[in-house]
């Protein structure tokens, strides 16, 4: 197994209000990806998302535990040499066109001239800003300087990629084509994205493994398979579905829900499901789809804030 | 150097873009217009005949040495312009931190892979540059027009410009540790202007010393005039530099190097804290 680019331990984070007052934002978190690996970071507000990413950055200094990224600490720049960060509503400098932006950025992680205006004309080609490539970011929309912020931090070809909300302002169709661009330098590159997204099903649909944070802490890791397992409910259309049928299926213990003309059914096993499928066929039932319900990241991540302690 | 490199292609872009770096050189060039306007010298055989300004017939006692005039000349507008380029300078630089700062930016910069102080260095050196370029514009051009109506090349004027760029070094710097502590331009503008008029008096630190009843407040004044730049002796200094040696010996003490000196150490002072708050600042 390959040995995480963005490493964790312990880290701790507590802030001191107005009043003297300890406010813990980290309490003791692990978090470890690994090269290629497409990493959610979840949580509600407050649950110390941010914080993690800012320490990472070295934007703030943990109060405990150590941070590493590419086995550089994360309080040596050098670090930052292996990152290329998206923050949420950054604001690059709207004076300046996408071409000397990306110079500008470029010369501050120590690119060349000439690998930059190579890179910058692939990676405006590939977001589709290249027409807009002497034009002023004060003319582009929220989409298209979200997409300038994506080539920016991609633009020294980093090891790891930190980006918070990276689709925010951004229409479907840019949201696809960043989700494929950020699959296509997790594969191709190794890239390790680190993700951080109130958009659950962006996340569900982007990454291979998630954290839920909650109250400072890791509520829960593992693969979105994983969290997103099926349950033992079933989706049930068919026609004519009247009450009496319902009635049936309750009295064979089964939990039935109607919903949007469709049964959503609870049953204790294959077995139960498939007494309850020669039951609807016995009465003259036409099933066209039978299929298992698997939770959402979103019924994850409710279940989870609902469940705090 | 790439990051200085950037940072003062960001600062001059910024400043093109914003109109601050055309509004600079407009007002210097309206004051270098209005010079060359107002003042109209007859010279003959090296010696002044006749002179106007604003279009005024001056007397002139006898026939001056030309150079003389010059000299007196350059000497007061130097005065002049070192107080203008220094308001113009910090007016038009005040803001490089305090935008820097401003969350969403400041992550792009920090997130890079140079060090703050790296980083605060740059944007101190580009800010010292664009003002520095405004100074070589208004001192440069006043000297090419002297040249050209006088025929006198005093070298003393450009060099005096040097001086210049020293007190709004040293003045940056404490603009600069404002902009980090407070996030905010105006704070930063206000405090630097209210040093400048506040450390002119202190000058006089011996007459206010004797005229104080109490041995803390005369050490307080003496205090102060140590720590705080002293910005009324560097003027007088510049105009002193400029004029060489046709100056009251009072002034001429101004050129004593302790000014300098206590000046320079200010500008340290500041910029060293500058740096220590901006390295442990958490964003």
């Amino acid at each position: 197994m390959n040995e995480a680019v963005v490493e964790v331990r312990g880290l701790r984070k507590e802030y001191r209000s107005t009043l003297g007052r300890r406010i813990t934002a980290l309490d003791g978190i692990d978090i470890a990806v690994r090269p290629g690996e497409l990493f959610g970071l979840l949580g509600p507000n407050g649950a110390g998302k941010t914080t993690t990413v800012k320490i990472l950055l070295g934007l703030t200094a943990p109060t405990a535990g150590s941070a590493r990224i590419a086995g550089l600490p994360v309080s040596d720049p050098e670090s930052r040499r292996s990152v290329g960060y998206l923050p949420e509503g950054h604001k690059i400098p709207n004076y300046l066109t996408a071409r000397q932006t990306l110079s500008i950025f470029g010369r501050m992680s120590g690119m060349q001239s000439d690998a930059i205006r190579t890179r910058s004309v692939e990676l405006l080609e590939k977001l589709q800003l290249a027409q807009w490539i002497d034009v002023r970011v004060k003319k582009f929309s929220k989409g298209m300087t979200q997409r300038l912020g994506l080539a920016c931090a991609l633009l020294h070809q980093p090891k790891v990629l930190l980006l918070d909300e990276p689709t925010d302002g951004v229409d479907p169709v840019g949201r696809r084509e960043i989700r494929d661009i950020l699959r296509d330098e997790a594969k191709n590159t190794g890239t390790a994205v680190l993700l951080n997204s109130h958009l659950l099903s962006e996340i569900e649909l982007t990454c291979d493994r998630v954290a839920v944070l909650r109250a400072g802490k890791v509520a829960v890791e593992g693969s979105v398979d994983e969290l997103t397992r099926p349950t033992a409910k079933y989706k049930m259309v068919a026609a004519p579905l009247d009450d009496a049928l319902v009635a049936a299926f309750r009295e064979s213990g089964a939990g039935v829900e109607r919903v949007n003309g469709h049964l959503e059914l609870s049953v204790e096993n294959v077995e139960h499901l498939n007494a309850l499928v020669d039951k609807a066929r016995s009465s003259g039932v036409m099933l066209t789809e039978l299929a298992p319900l698997r939770s959402t990241l979103e019924d994850v991540f409710v279940d989870l804030v609902r469940t705090a302690p | 150097m790439k990051v200085l490199a950037a940072n003062i292609e960001d600062v001059f872009r910024e400043a093109a873009a914003r109109w601050t770096l055309i509004a600079y050189f407009c007002l210097s060039s309206i004051f270098i217009l209005m010079f060359a306007a107002a003042v109209n010298l007859d010279v003959v055989n090296g010696a002044l005949a006749g002179a106007k300004l604003f279009g005024k017939e001056m007397e002139v006692g006898g026939s001056f040495p030309i150079e003389k005039i010059v000299t007196g000349f350059e000497s007061g507008f130097t005065g002049i312009i070192y107080g203008l380029c220094t308001f113009l300078a910090i007016f038009a630089t005040a803001h490089l931190v305090p935008r820097m700062q401003d969350k969403g930016t400041i992550d792009l910069y920090l997130s890079r892979p140079a060090s703050r102080l790296k980083l605060l260095s740059s944007r101190y050196v580009a800010g010292l540059l664009l003002a520095t370029s405004n100074v070589a514009y208004l001192i440069l051009t006043i000297w090419l027009i002297v040249i050209w109506k006088t025929h006198v090349v005093h070298m003393r004027f450009l060099l005096g410009g040097a001086l210049i760029v020293f007190t709004i070094a040293a003045l940056l710097a404490f603009t600069f540790l404002i902009g980090v502590i407070t996030s905010s331009t105006g704070v930063s503008i206000m405090t630097t202007y209210a040093l400048f008029i506040f450390s002119l008096p202190l000058m006089a630190h011996a007459k206010m010393e004797a005229a104080v009843s109490s041995e803390w407040s005369a050490w307080l004044i003496r205090g102060l005039y140590w720590v705080l730049p002293k910005t009324a002796e560097i003027g007088m200094a510049v105009v002193a530099f400029v004029s060489g040696g046709a100056i009251p010996e009072e002034v001429q003490k101004a050129l004593a190097p302790a000014p300098f000196l206590s000046t320079a150490l200010f500008g340290i002072g500041c910029f060293a804290l500058a740096a220590l708050a901006f390295k442990r600042k958490e964003f």
